[in-house]
């Protein structure tokens, strides 16, 4: 089988790479780049474990195929941060313990960032179902709805 | 050392159902011994994996655990956790 | 936070820093088992039966042994056979099937090729054929007297008489205190119940996971996610017949366990097969194989039998539990006839408990083991003893709760425990009395867990700059590290980030136990503190050398040497000061603490839940959520609130939600997260966890283990709260919309209507 070739934009720098036609992206991303931060934790699009913003959508890469990345801007966990600063939810789940194992940790940071991206001062009700694609199994989610809650008032102070 | 030694339920068949009982011993690899002599076969129920508390503690792998005359022994189940 | 005593002034004990492995899991850097990949590495696949109860009459993997990529193929038999009665026989014939299958996905063989999919292909290209046997399926299923026997050697232990055939009891434990009859008739009222409960899974997000790198001087190398990676090198090494020099662990970043991680599965099919192949081999299960092939917590059929005087004072308690423990032997009827009784004084109880095998996975530890199913059943129990006299809830468990001195159900009495306190915590919390809404209720309930000690191992380096790397064997499950950074802080006098907690592999620190029993923090501290405190003493000695003084003269206070002497003065030797001499002095500066923890302390929980019970749907939201747990002395409060958040969070899924569902032939119905439903953000209020701290008197720092605790009360306390929403009891987990709406609708529609 050969192999597809792939040109995007991750994390804001061109990217490519070679995938199977069968390949999720998920698996392009960590096996094919090297980019780990993206999880399996299901495979099936259920646990939010892979989140990753492609074109300005959150997305499981784990449901997207590799070779549907062709053109595309992909964000991942890795990007999130610039240089040394953490971005304020990163910050806000360090000092909020807002992680146990923190296996799931980078699907939630992504998937906050695109709730906050496009709300930016949402409700605890609003962060819930923002979040309710991610699943984590340490920490009763108390912790990281406080963290997001903690990180939007940040965001909007700066 | 004399000590007092009680048991749990699951651990009286050899001892007719008494649950506590007089033995010596200076450890407590030594009371076991002694209370198989008393009670023949209660040493391979206590060996088989139990054990002790003494004085609020928790001991679970009491063979050389050092007894004080006098001493309040209770076997009880041994355990194992999950988290 | 609730502190009962007056307790030492901690500079860094019970503060909240930022922890050490942070940043690298917030940034996506921290490696996960599956995060590794080796130079030249396989691909593993295990080839799973299909069927719930088999012999396994042949396996022909010529095929698969032929096809493009694939480099090896084992079967059971090319490993060393085992015997009933060997001391891992369970596990051995787990993690590889030899003659009988006794699950649907249990392991019969495994494929390592090139690629993933190759290895897919190959594994689908094993040819086994089986010689299918009638599957059992359920308690009753196992406990009919015609049922089929899983395994030809277990006779039941405990049993009396002693059992002559081999059955599907495992093991009969039987407790008793008093006199059960005289007990009952003394008793104003008296209730007998009956529950059932399904198997459950604990859901870590991440799947199994290992990388085994074999060389040809016949050792591996072994990288895994694990609870325990001393165990999972004594584990290999008896299912492989190899000597422990061989095996190195080196244990990757843990993405969950809750117990499930306290067993092995992958680690000696990827070292065989690394070994026939000479490459490394990574194996990676899917959410799929984790479900069918890892640990669920046991089902239950329980009763219990309770009687009460009409002031409150229980005084009679008879239970018969069954637990099953999957296809192979299990402590569940053990660990639930330990608890089932033990939060209350009742003087005559007697507890007959089966632990029972059936046609499903091996059941694997599960936060505070059995212990929520039995306080189901009890709390519920009380919750209806309560209302039958008119007595409020609280009050009746304050009445009975055990405090230090009574006497546990296993004869001992207890140290100084905070049952009352946790009970008067939430009692006092503006929760207790806050209104409810319409169609809300609120529930009441308790729980126990015993928590243990064990083995635990820890060497403390000093740097040359006089910060320190503290090295333990212990796998972070749940931010232990920062817990460990902290206590060496304090002990040292330095910053808890002048302290790299690390987790070392299995020939970088001493042998230590798993992290489980919610040990780690309790006997894994008590480690570090040992070897902490001789590293003073050595601190100090090497400061006395540099001020010319003997070493009864300096003391160690914050971090530096202090002379005390009458020598006149000296100034004080900073740690830095001291390592940048530790040439001069003596050389390196290490200390080890070694020990076998005694002493490890009850931990409780009270909860408090207000549910709101859609009445047209059966739909049960969780609204409001208190918590109190006894923690002993919390080091880092915050990751001890999460433990308590994290163990609600579980609890309400199998409260309301999760359960395993099988098929009439024992193949298993739901094995994803979306039919498999644990709880989303969504689904849970903030979980306003209150921290009690009644402190272990067997701990340097009063450490109760509180990783178990909280997923004991959960279950009862929805249950209760459901009750006062509907009129309802419901005794059969879960207590899901349709059982709910089958309950009001049996009860006549709607609560008050």
């Amino acid at each position: 089988m050969s192999r597809v070739h792939v040109t995007c934009t991750i994390n804001g720098d061109p990217a490519e790479f070679l995938c199977d036609g069968g390949q999720t992206l998920l698996d392009a991303l960590r096996d094919e780049v090297g980019l780990t931060g993206a999880k399996e934790g299901c495979g099936t699009g259920d646990c939010g474990a892979c989140s990753i913003v492609m074109d300005g959508r959150l997305l499981c890469s784990c449901l997207v195929l590799a070779p549907e990345a062709e053109g595309t801007t992909i964000s991942t966990v890795e990007g999130m941060a610039s240089g040394d600063d953490l971005h304020p939810l990163q910050q806000c789940f360090l000092e909020g313990a807002a992680l146990q194992c923190g296996v799931c940790t980078p699907g939630f940071l992504v998937a906050a960032k695109a709730l906050l991206d496009r709300n930016p001062d949402p409700t605890e009700t609003e962060i819930r179902y923002g979040l309710a694609g991610n699943l984590c199994r340490c920490t009763g989610y108390d912790k990281i709805v406080r963290a997001v809650q903690a990180a939007a008032a940040a965001i909007n102070e700066s | 050392m004399a000590v007092s030694v009680h048991l749990s339920s699951n651990l009286r068949g050899p001892t007719g159902g008494l649950a506590e009982v007089e033995a010596e011993g200076a450890t407590v690899g030594a009371l076991i011994d002694d209370l198989d002599q008393r009670y023949p076969g209660l040493g391979d129920a206590l060996r088989a994996g139990v054990s002790v508390v003494i004085d609020g503690l928790l001991i679970a792998h009491p063979e050389y655990e050092p007894l004080a005359d006098g001493a309040q022994v209770y076997f009880v189940p041994q355990t194992a956790g999950g988290s | 936070m609730t502190v009962t005593e007056p307790k030492p002034s901690y500079k860094y004990v019970g503060t909240r820093p930022v922890r050490h492995d942070g940043l690298e899991k917030v940034t996506g850097r921290a490696r996960f088992a599956a995060d590794l990949n080796m130079s030249g590495q396989l691909h593993g696949i295990v080839v799973r039966s299909p069927h719930a109860h088999a012999r396994i009459v042949s396996i022909d993997t010529s095929e698969a042994e032929a096809m493009p990529g694939v480099k090896a193929v084992i079967i059971g038999d090319d490993f060393p056979a085992v015997e009933p009665g060997h001391r891992q026989y369970d596990m051995c014939i787990n993690v590889i099937a030899r003659d009988k299958v006794l699950y649907e996905g249990h392991a019969v063989a495994a494929v390592a090729a090139s690629t993933r999919d190759q290895a897919q292909a190959a594994a689908a290209a094993v040819k086994v054929e089986y010689d299918v046997l009638p599957a059992v399926l359920t308690i009753d299923q196992a406990l009919a007297p015609d049922a089929p026997v899983l395994h030809a050697h277990m006779m039941t232990a405990g049993a009396n008489p002693p059992a002559e055939e081999p059955s599907n009891i495992s093991n009969i434990t039987r407790f008793s205190g008093g006199e059960l009859d005289a007990g009952f008739a003394e008793a104003d009222l008296v209730i007998e119940r009956e529950f059932t409960t399904q198997p459950v899974h604990q859901g870590y997000i991440e799947p199994h996971a290992c990388v085994a790198d074999t060389g040809q001087d016949g050792h591996t190398t072994i990288w895994c996610s694990s609870q325990g990676h001393f165990n999972v090198r004594s584990s290999t090494a008896t299912l492989l017949g190899w000597e422990t020099t061989r095996i190195r662990v080196i244990p990757a970043e843990i993405g969950g366990g809750f117990g499930g991680k306290t067993t092995i599965y992958l680690e000696p099919l990827a070292v065989a097969l690394s070994a026939k192949a000479g490459r490394p081999v990574k194996m990676v299960m899917t959410r799929d194989e984790v479900f069918r092939a890892t640990g669920p917590a046991p089902g239950t059929k329980l009763r219990i039998k309770l009687g009460v005087q009409s002031d409150g004072n229980l005084v009679a308690g008879d239970a018969y539990l069954i637990y099953t423990n999957g296809a192979y032997a299990g402590p569940g009827g053990l660990l639930g006839a330990m608890t089932v009784f033990e939060s209350y004084k009742i003087p005559n109880f007697e507890v007959e408990a089966l632990d029972v095998v059936i046609n499903t996975a091996r059941s694997a530890a599960y936060r505070a083991p059995a212990a929520p199913l039995t306080a189901y059943a009890l709390e519920t129990m009380l919750d209806e003893l309560a209302e039958e006299l008119g007595i409020d809830a609280m009050d009746l468990r304050l009445k009975n709760a055990v405090a230090e001195g009574d006497p546990s159900t296993m004869g001992f009495p207890f140290a100084r425990i905070g049952f009352v306190e946790c009970l008067e915590a939430v009692r006092d919390h503006p929760h207790f009395t806050a209104p409810l809404g319409p169609n809300q209720g609120r529930g009441l309930a308790a729980g126990y867990w015993f928590n243990i000690g064990e083995s635990s191992s820890a060497t403390v380096n000093l740097n040359e700059d006089g910060t320190a790397t503290v090295v333990t064997g212990s796998p972070d499950i749940g931010g232990s590290r920062a817990s460990m950074a902290l206590m060496a802080a304090e002990e040292l006098g330095i910053d808890p980030h002048d302290i790299r907690p690390v987790v070392g592999d299995t020939e970088a620190v001493g042998f230590t136990d798993i992290t489980e029993g919610s040990r780690a923090t309790f006997a894994t501290g008590m480690a570090v503190v040992e070897a902490c405190r001789k590293m003073v003493v050595e601190l100090r000695g090497r400061a006395a050398k540099m001020m010319g003084a003997d070493i009864d003269d300096v003391d160690w206070v914050d971090g530096q040497a202090v002379y005390t002497g009458s020598d006149g003065d000296k100034d004080p030797l900073s740690m830095a000061a001291i390592c940048a001499k530790a040439k001069r002095t003596g050389g390196p500066l290490t200390a080890t603490g070694s020990l076998e923890a005694h002493g490890a302390g009850p931990g409780f929980a009270v909860h408090l839940c207000d549910v709101e019970v859609d009445q047209e749907t059966g739909v049960v939201r969780v609204v409001r959520y208190t918590a109190s747990q006894d923690a002993g002395t919390a080091i880092h409060p915050s990751y001890v609130e999460g433990q308590i958040q994290g163990g609600v969070a579980q609890g309400v899924g199998w409260a309301l939600n999760e359960e395993y569902i099988y098929d009439s032939d024992g193949v298993m119905e739901n094995p994803s997260f979306l039919d498999y439903r644990v709880p989303v953000a969504s689904d849970l209020p903030m979980i306003d966890a209150i921290i009690v701290e009644v402190p272990n008197p067997a701990h340097p720092y009063g450490v109760r283990g509180v990783g178990e605790t909280g997923i004991v009360p959960p279950i009862p306390a929805v249950a209760n709260a459901i009750y006062d929403a509907t009129g309802c009891r419901l005794r059969d987990l879960p207590m899901s919309p349709i059982r709910v709406l089958e309950a009001i609708t049996a009860n006549g529609g709607s609560n008050g209507s």
